[in-house]
């Protein structure tokens, strides 16, 4: 049985500690691509989380009899299946969400973050570890480009969640055409990026100083 | 020696896993496969019903779409030059000329709308495009495409025009979304490429 002090420190430092965003500054290609709509961006966030999740649990499931010199074959082979399962239910049971992302889904699967897991943790741990491991990993990365495309629908269509905003709908407000842009997601992230890191910082020094 | 250490051990493992995993997704594959291409016909239908325009409640479902569109719209024949016709009561009311091009990032897929005169427009509406949301993407918006109802395709090399915003517009032309989108471009070039195969074949066919 996974102990819960373990279980809770895997969550933390996967979603805070070292958020696979703005700590490892990893699976930035869709936090660009697909964070110009919100609702885009929590599907995105949740075929992110499954495929951590349970590719986490398989890889970690296999460990003992998984030869070293093809490890990461299977590790890849196991990925693409949960991208693939996902990427098709979503186009049966929900085609405009599958249009809007488009090939984004299916791209989850070079996402180095899932990979990065696999390698990283799922291949030393426990099967129900490995999975809160990858649950949280998706959840950190999830959050970032959740913050980032609340920024940028705001201030680049006047709306969250496809709903006109007051004010930032109306004439009063001249929509940031960019932010809707690639561009506007680099200049998001790297202010989210910067705040966090910011904050993360102030937390290192209280505890080295406690420690004193 | 232990299985796992025999040197064709990786070959069949691997091969193992493979054929579970693919063996799963073909299995899923198959089973949603209707689905997918349901919501695709569907997809379509419902732009060509757009496009005439037939009006379509606001909460409609993807089986009423299907049944106006069997009960409503007739295949191509020699006159219509490759366009779906509507026909209401043994009348023809219009035409539904698909179409589709390169957009800025991927393909656009749409359906045209013109009246039985061969002449005014009814109305667009595409089925399937992936540009950018908010710039590009305007084109499935009514503010774009309502500028379409009642132009007439003109008798010149661009029968349609999308001009840029501030320029005038007249009979046979519309504003684009923003005077550098390129999507506005590339489906202006399809578009009007399709008016003028699509006329010059009704053309021939009345001599």
């Amino acid at each position: 049985m996974v102990g819960r002090k373990k279980t809770k420190d895997v969550v933390l430092t996967a979603v805070w500690g070292e958020n696979p965003v703005f700590r490892q500054i990893l699976g930035i290609c869709s936090a660009l691509a697909v964070t110009n709509l919100v609702l885009n961006t929590m599907v995105m966030g949740a075929a992110v989380i499954f495929t951590t999740a349970l590719s986490g649990f398989t890889v970690s499931l296999l460990r003992k009899y998984t030869p070293r010199i093809i490890r990461m074959m299977v590790e890849v082979l196991i990925i693409a299946f949960y991208v693939i399962l996902f990427d098709q239910a979503l186009k049966a049971y929900w085609p405009d969400m599958s249009g809007n992302l488009g090939p984004y889904v299916g791209l989850i699967i070079t996402n180095c973050i899932i990979m990065g897991r696999a390698e990283a943790f799922a291949n030393n741990n426990p099967p129900l570890l490995s999975f809160v491991d990858g649950f949280s990993s998706g959840a950190g990365y999830s959050l970032v480009l959740i913050c980032v495309a609340v920024v940028r629908e705001l201030l680049g269509m006047g709306s969250l969640m496809g709903i006109p905003v007051p004010f930032f709908s109306s004439a009063l407000w001249d929509r940031w055409i960019i932010m809707v842009m690639p561009p506007g997601a680099f200049f998001t992230l790297a202010v989210i990026v910067w705040l966090a890191r910011t904050m993360q910082k102030d937390t290192e020094e209280k505890k080295t100083k406690g420690s004193k | 020696m232990s299985l796992k250490d025999r040197a064709w051990f990786p070959i069949v493992y691997m091969f193992g896993i493979t054929l579970l995993l693919s063996t799963i997704l073909i299995i899923f594959g198959t089973l949603t496969r209707k689905r997918v291409k349901e919501n695709e016909t569907v997809a379509f239908e419902r732009a060509v019903l757009e496009a005439l325009p037939i009006d379509l409640p606001a909460a409609v479902t993807p089986n009423q779409i299907h049944s106006i569109y069997v009960s409503d719209i007739r295949e191509a024949n020699d006159s219509s030059a490759g366009a779906l016709r509507y026909v209401k009561e043994d009348t023809l009311k219009g035409f539904a000329l698909p179409l589709e091009g390169p957009g800025f990032w991927a393909p656009i897929k749409g359906v045209i709308g013109i009246e039985p005169d061969g002449l005014t427009i009814t109305g667009i509406a595409f089925y399937e495009q992936n540009e950018t949301p908010g710039l590009g993407g305007e084109i499935t918006k009514s503010t774009f495409r309502d500028q379409f109802k009642g132009k007439k395709i003109a008798e010149t090399e661009t029968p349609l025009q999308i001009r840029n915003p501030s320029e005038a517009l007249d009979g046979s032309s519309v504003h684009a979304i923003t005077g550098a989108t390129q999507t506005s471009n590339r489906l202006a070039a399809f578009l009007n490429a399709y008016l003028l195969e699509w006329r010059k074949q009704r053309m021939d066919r009345k001599w």
